[in-house]
């Protein structure tokens, strides 16, 4: 008599386990192995040839593959044909490896291989087409997406699957339609946009003293249209005076009277009063968080004291500087000259 | 006497030379030290190439004075570059003894060593990038430093300079290898100093999740491909491109690739020129557990295309959620607790309308 007590014994269960272990990577499609894409030439619009190398996964009977031209590799997700591409004049010129096929359908993006079905090694196999039209956006990678299938029409379950990539490029430059530019102006006072300066590029501190913290200010604009955003160092060796030059702390710290310190912050300060704080809508250009920190003030050559990861309209940073002196500093003039270096960002 | 003459006619013109040397030096306004140069200008941020061995590339670079006043006098020269951190900030190894890298693209450009903008105007010039025949496939890469000339006098001098990336691709057999290091939601840098970290559980609503990409191949790599985000509900939404600003992955970095969860995008104007610019906006999750998988593609023209997948699982609880949570566990333990006090003391459970009124 049938029982459900039978059924989850221990002994239905495994074998319930090694049912699931065997049977699923049969029914499961599994990547194509080795895939690449060689494009003999990657010039946007050209007429060229493609070669498509892959290693079959599976060993099963194949009868056609079906290669999709999207820009996007995921092969669940919406096909977008690149711009430009054209695949519908293309000749099935070479083939190694797995052999036997031929171009059964092809579109502007779409071609399929067809052949008789038959069991597929596990050498590599490369299929050339010729007379493929390039992509004309340099600006974005594209996709084919591989698919093979037992059936000879690329319908049904599929068997292997996989995206090669590739991507056109200009022999001169491979830009965007907007050429991106970095806009950068340094001056004790610069206009928001640096279409105007004070001209004047340095400034008297005035005497150094044990009881007084000398400060100044200097003004530099920047903005970028390149997606990567911008950069801005500060580089060069802090104050000084022939071999005697005046600490500068490495983390930012307060002002000091008394104490040998040279620093730099970019924002609005009350001890001492000075600077101010970043000028301009876009929030996205800020200061670095060393640099941004009021009344703390530091100064390392070479340190990033300003950034934006992405576009930046134009926006205006002040620079504070201040200097301490200690008694036993050694007398003389002390001097710097800070190079502000603006640089856009990969 | 025609000696004697030519003689005077000589003193005159050179006191009248003098002469006229003194009077402009009283008429014409004084001219700094400071005033040599503008440090106002524009340039191109970056310039890529790619140039088969035994071919040689030829361009322009634009260099525009913003200063209308006085002329912009630049020194160029190309020094080499390397990563700052896991993002995209160049490290300028400008010290002239630095040793060349490996990847250096100097000894393959040419560049002029000094140009002058009249101000107001643009100036383009020339240079060049020749790969030898027969050179291995990679990448290359150095940057252009255009440099102004400093301020003299006072304390403090100041200084501008502007620096043009360069890239150059050299096709064939490469080495690539990418490893992904760390997947999930990621919190960027503040400004507070605090840096950008992955994390599993936040309690703020996530804007960005990222991967971490170690290169250890011979390129330079800008990955793309997908993240699809899965609620503990099965529903998905995907980020469709991790890599929209075709960020590099330089040779030996640890890159981070940030991805808005929900991108906004506008177009704005930027010096007369529509630019389209990308910021994060909120996604507008519900608290609970999500997964996110990734799937990035990667390979040079003729060299195999190469894919990472992994799946990462994070949890977004924000604290008013937390406290529900916390309030809902503490009135169900106290009911809990009335019943159990009734089943095993007899007494009475929860207060309740009815109960009162008997």
């Amino acid at each position: 008599m049938f029982s459900w007590r039978h059924m989850l014994s221990e002994e239905g269960i495994a074998l319930l386990l090694v049912l699931f272990v065997f049977a699923a990577p049969v029914a499961a499609a599994t990547r194509l192995q080795e895939r690449s894409l060689f494009m003999q030439s990657d010039e946007p619009g050209v007429t060229t040839s493609y070669t498509v190398s892959y290693r079959y996964a599976t060993p099963q009977p194949v009868g056609s593959v079906d290669m999709l031209f999207c820009n996007d590799p995921i092969p669940y997700h919406p096909c977008v044909a690149p711009t430009g591409l054209n695949v519908s004049g293309a000749v099935l010129s070479h083939q190694g490896g797995e052999t036997g096929f031929s171009i059964l359908s092809k579109t502007t993006n779409h071609i399929v291989l067809t052949r008789i079905p038959g069991m597929v090694s596990n050498d590599l196999s490369t299929y050339t087409f010729d007379n493929i039209i390039n992509p004309t956006d340099a600006s974005q990678a594209f996709s084919i997406r591989l698919r093979t299938h037992d059936t000879t029409d690329a319908t049904g379950s599929q068997i292997d699957f996989g995206s090669v990539r590739g991507q056109v490029a200009s022999g001169i430059a491979l830009e965007t339609q907007v050429p991106p530019m970095l806009v950068f102006c340094v001056a004790q006072q610069v206009e928001d946009d640096c279409v105007g300066t004070n001209d004047n590029f340095y400034t008297d501190m005035g005497e150094l003293s044990p009881k007084e913290t000398l400060t100044a200010q200097s003004q530099m604009a920047v903005g970028t249209n390149a997606s990567g955003g911008f950069a801005i160092t500060a580089n060069g060796i802090p104050m000084s005076a022939g071999n005697s030059v005046i600490d500068s702390p490495a983390i930012p710290t307060e002002s000091k009277k008394g104490t040998n310190q040279f620093g730099i912050n970019l924002v609005a300060n009350n001890t001492p009063a000075v600077g101010e704080d970043p000028q301009g809508i876009w929030a996205n250009a800020v200061a670095s968080p060393d640099y941004g920190i009021p009344d703390h003030y530091k100064y390392t050559p070479g340190d990033v004291v300003a950034y934006s990861p992405n576009v930046s309209l134009m926006k205006k940073f002040t620079v504070s500087y201040i200097v301490n002196s200690s008694d036993n500093l050694r007398a003389g003039v002390y001097t710097t000259t800070i190079t502000y270096i603006a640089s856009g960002r990969f | 006497m025609r000696e004697i003459r030519g003689m005077k006619r000589f003193k005159s013109i050179v006191a009248a030379g003098f002469a006229v040397l003194i009077a402009a030096s009283y008429v014409m306004p004084a001219v700094t030290a400071s005033a040599v140069s503008s440090a106002a200008l524009s340039i191109v941020p970056k310039k890529n190439y790619v140039i088969e061995p035994g071919k040689s590339v030829k361009d322009t670079l634009i260099i525009r004075n913003l200063d209308d006043k006085i002329p912009l006098i630049l020194t160029l020269r190309a020094v080499d570059f390397t990563f700052t951190d896991d993002g995209g900030t160049p490290k300028l190894m400008l010290d002239p003894n630095a040793p060349q890298t490996t990847w250096s693209l100097r000894p393959f450009m040419t560049i002029p060593k000094n140009v002058t903008v009249a101000p107001g105007s643009s100036k383009t010039v020339d240079m060049s990038v020749s790969i030898p025949a027969g050179h291995g496939a990679g990448s290359y890469y150095s940057a252009i430093v255009y440099s102004s000339g400093s301020g003299e006098g006072g304390n403090v001098g100041l200084s501008a300079s502007g620096v043009t990336l360069a890239f150059v691709t050299i096709p064939g057999k490469v080495n690539e290898d990418l490893q992904l290091q760390k997947f999930g939601i990621y919190k960027p840098a503040k400004l507070s100093g605090e840096q950008g970290n992955f994390m599993f559980i936040t309690t703020e609503m996530p804007q960005m999740i990222a991967y971490n990409l170690k290169n250890n191949g011979n390129v330079t790599e800008a990955p793309v491909g997908n993240i699809t985000l899965t609620n503990m509900f099965g529903q998905k939404q995907t980020i469709d491109d991790i890599n929209p600003n075709r960020s590099l992955a330089l040779i030996g970095q640890s890159r981070t690739f940030p991805s808005c969860i929900k991108l906004k995008t506008q177009d704005v104007n930027f010096n007369n020129r529509t630019t389209k610019t990308a910021d994060c906006e909120s996604p507008s999750l519900w608290p609970g557990m999500y997964t996110a998988t990734l799937d990035a593609f990667y390979g040079q023209n003729g060299n195999n295309t190469k894919e990472i997948i992994r799946t990462a699982t994070f949890w977004y609880l924000p604290w008013w959620f937390i406290l529900l949570v916390l309030v809902v566990l503490a009135v169900a333990g106290y009911y809990v607790w009335r019943i159990v006090r009734r089943i095993k003391y007899g007494r009475p459970g929860p207060r309740t309308k009815s109960s009162r009124q008997k």
